[in-house]
């Protein structure tokens, strides 16, 4: 119990600061007049939160559908927004199966065959590892200021909580699937509640919520990512991150495939 | 009937008073029909051809799976549901309804064929190499190496997967595919052999793997299949065997539907629709030519018999007489074109049908409707066309008599006897 006592006070001790910084950034917001310009940084602030320059991350991944349940032990690496390693932990029957990311190409390693593999581009939108994820999720969703025109859709009070919520349009030439992107954000201390995607037709297709908000390394972050897909809503596939350090040291030579196939 | 004989006669008679012209309109006649049965046939005969190979190479003519299979063909989709069915029973059962040649259980899914560097997306299709030769002629295809055998870690692969992939027959590849417990199936296949049917969509998309090596891939019992691929006696009595196929296995495993090529291939059925419907237009240009050069030929015999005509009229003959001397003319011609077609189209049909004309060194194979057409000039028979053709030809003999049967009545007999 102490144990946790001493990390809530930290915890508090650190959001209450955050705060105070968001406060103070914020009310001159309101003097300078909320520009396009601070909608991408705070939704460039937001898409780092969970990536900063590089980290490392300890996650279980437990996917729901309709057929079966499973849970993955993971460990991720990343590397700016081009760059990153999974490799699944448990269940062991599939320890060491592992996936690299590197610019725009997805390798698979399988241990059980030893055998390197390349996602094709036409599988770039099938499920990552069965989950709800796809092997596009994982390479592109972290270019949201770079494929998106970012504008405010809505700014103030949603259930008591002042939001921001903003409009996420792909730019044209942006090869993005989705038709457009809102993102609620809460003013208060710059955290994302939800994001949903639509698809071209303005349907939804999918929202992902952001929960369990916990200091890691330093910084504030919601430990829980819950993806739901609107066309089947009783399934879903949530991520949570037990350990994450950021800003570790860690270069390009890293992500590459001899790694890739490396047991620890 | 002995009361139309005098017409018969007269009509007979007037015919052979020119015979060069009579022979000449009714050889007309006879390369109408000639042409409008020989064009059906043919057309008929890529049809035939286009469903034969459509449904024969990979997907059968009538397929069995369960109700909620497609149209999103999920894995978990199997027939008699998470328990399955015993595969064998199923079969017999199958093969016991009238109308069924043969029958054979699949496994389908979809995955990654890896050779490491270079990796394709194909669909699986999980094969009893036993079986599969009953509803397909898939391993007849196979044009290096040999079809898998029944329970080895084998895959067969299509030609242009082959190209993408570069390997060969003898080469190990991994085998990546989403498996029923959510997990990533994943293994080790060495090519047995690469097909070639010239399709694009099966020689680059399709991969074949024994059904046991696919099952055990992707957490599959052995009891759960997802199809029962059907080939019939007759590819035209599809709907019928599937509704009956229905009903019969109903009992047996739950929410089970068998749908006939037209239902899966239903591209298939449109373009033997379209065929149809340019058989008709063509067989109506044919004998509206033909109208035009009857009723040339009786507008001329006619004018010529003007006189005759104005004596039998004042002579008291009726004006309905007159025009049934004219009109079974007409149909005496039609009789004669349609003997002389007969003789003419008979052998020719016979001959197309047995001895097929072969452009293949002219043109390449061809794929129509995603189904492989051999540049091939053969004639399937059938009632239709010959039946149709020979009512038009009566038809078109008749209403080519009717406009000179007018004018013959309307000669005003004084003018005509006066020569003015």
């Amino acid at each position: 119990m102490a144990i946790i006592d001493r990390h809530e006070r930290r915890r508090r001790v650190l959001s209450a600061l955050r705060v105070s910084v968001v406060t103070l950034t914020l009310s001159l917001a309101g003097v300078l007049g909320l520009s396009a310009q601070s909608a991408r940084d705070i939704v460039d602030q937001v898409d780092r939160l969970l990536r900063g320059e590089s980290s490392w991350s300890r996650v279980t991944m437990e996917i729901e559908t309709e057929h079966w349940s499973r849970s993955l032990g993971l460990e991720v690496w990343s590397l700016g927004v081009d760059y990153a390693i999974v490799r699944v932990l448990e269940p062991l029957r599939e320890a060491g199966t592992a996936t690299l990311m590197a610019d725009e190409e997805v390798w698979n390693y399988l241990p059980r065959v030893d055998r390197t593999i390349k996602v094709p581009p036409s599988l770039m939108m099938g499920s990552w590892m069965g989950s709800h994820f796809t092997h596009d999720d994982l390479v592109k969703e972290s270019r949201m200021i770079e494929d998106y025109d970012i504008e405010i859709g809505f700014e103030g009070d949603r259930d008591g909580v002042t939001v921001w919520e903003f409009e996420l349009t792909p730019k044209p030439e942006a090869p993005v699937v989705w038709g457009r992107v809102v993102q609620q954000v809460r003013k208060d201390d710059m955290m994302p509640t939800w994001a949903r995607y639509y698809d071209e037709d303005g349907g939804l297709v999918r929202t992902i919520r952001f929960g369990e908000l916990e200091v890691h390394d330093g910084r504030l972050i919601p430990t829980t990512l819950t993806l739901r897909p609107e066309d089947n809503p009783s399934e879903s596939t949530t991520v949570t991150y037990h350990e994450i350090d950021f800003d570790i040291d860690i270069d390009v030579d890293f992500f590459s495939l001899r790694n890739l196939r490396a047991r620890r | 009937m002995a009361g139309q004989g005098i017409w018969w006669r007269i009509a007979w008679r007037n015919l052979w008073r020119n015979p060069r012209r009579t022979l000449i309109t009714a050889g007309a006649l006879a390369v109408g029909f000639f042409s409008a049965v020989v064009i059906v046939g043919i057309s008929d005969g890529i049809t035939r051809e286009m469903v034969l190979n459509g449904t024969e190479v990979i997907t059968g003519q009538i397929q069995i799976h369960s109700r909620g299979y497609r149209p999103e063909r999920s894995i978990y989709e199997t027939l008699g549901g998470r328990e399955g069915v015993e595969v064998a029973r199923l079969l017999t059962a199958v093969s016991e309804v009238p109308g069924v040649r043969g029958a054979a259980a699949r496994v389908l899914g979809g995955g990654l064929v890896s050779s490491g560097a270079e990796t394709v997306a194909v669909g699986l299709m999980g094969f009893d190499p036993e079986l599969e030769p009953r509803v397909s002629r898939i391993l007849t295809t196979v044009f290096e190496g040999r079809p898998p055998r029944r329970g080895a870690r084998e895959i067969l692969i299509g030609y242009e997967t082959r190209r993408k992939l570069d390997v060969a027959p003898g080469d190990e590849v991994v085998l990546v595919a989403p498996a029923a417990d959510g997990s990533m199936g994943n293994d080790l296949f060495v090519i047995a052999g690469v097909f070639r049917t010239g399709i694009y969509a099966l020689d680059g998309h399709q991969a074949l793997v024994p059904m046991g090596a696919l099952q055990e891939l992707m957490v599959l019992e052995p009891s759960r299949v997802h199809e029962v691929a059907v080939a019939l006696v007759d590819a035209w009595a599809a709907t019928r065997v599937a509704a009956e196929l229905t009903t019969a296995l109903t009992p047996m495993v739950d929410s089970i539907v068998a749908e006939p090529w037209t239902d899966f291939r239903a591209e298939l059925q449109e373009y033997a629709a379209l065929a149809d419907a340019g058989n008709t237009i063509i067989v109506f240009i044919v004998f509206i030519m033909a109208i035009f050069g009857v009723a040339n030929t009786l507008l001329m015999s006619t004018y010529e018999r003007r006189r005759e005509f104005a004596v039998v009229s004042a002579l008291g003959t009726s004006r309905g007489s007159i025009a049934r001397t004219v009109v079974f003319e007409g149909l005496v011609l039609g009789i004669l074109g349609l003997t002389f077609g007969a003789v003419l189209t008979w052998p020719t049909m016979v001959w197309l049908h047995n001895d097929p004309i072969d452009l293949s060194r002219l043109v390449g194979d061809i794929t129509m409707a995603g189904s492989l057409v051999r540049p091939v000039i053969t004639v399937d028979y059938s009632v239709d066309g010959p039946v149709i053709s020979a009512v038009a030809l009566f038809v078109t003999s008749l209403v080519a008599a009717v406009f000179p049967a007018y004018r013959a009545v309307r000669i005003p007999p004084a003018d005509a006897l006066a020569g003015r």
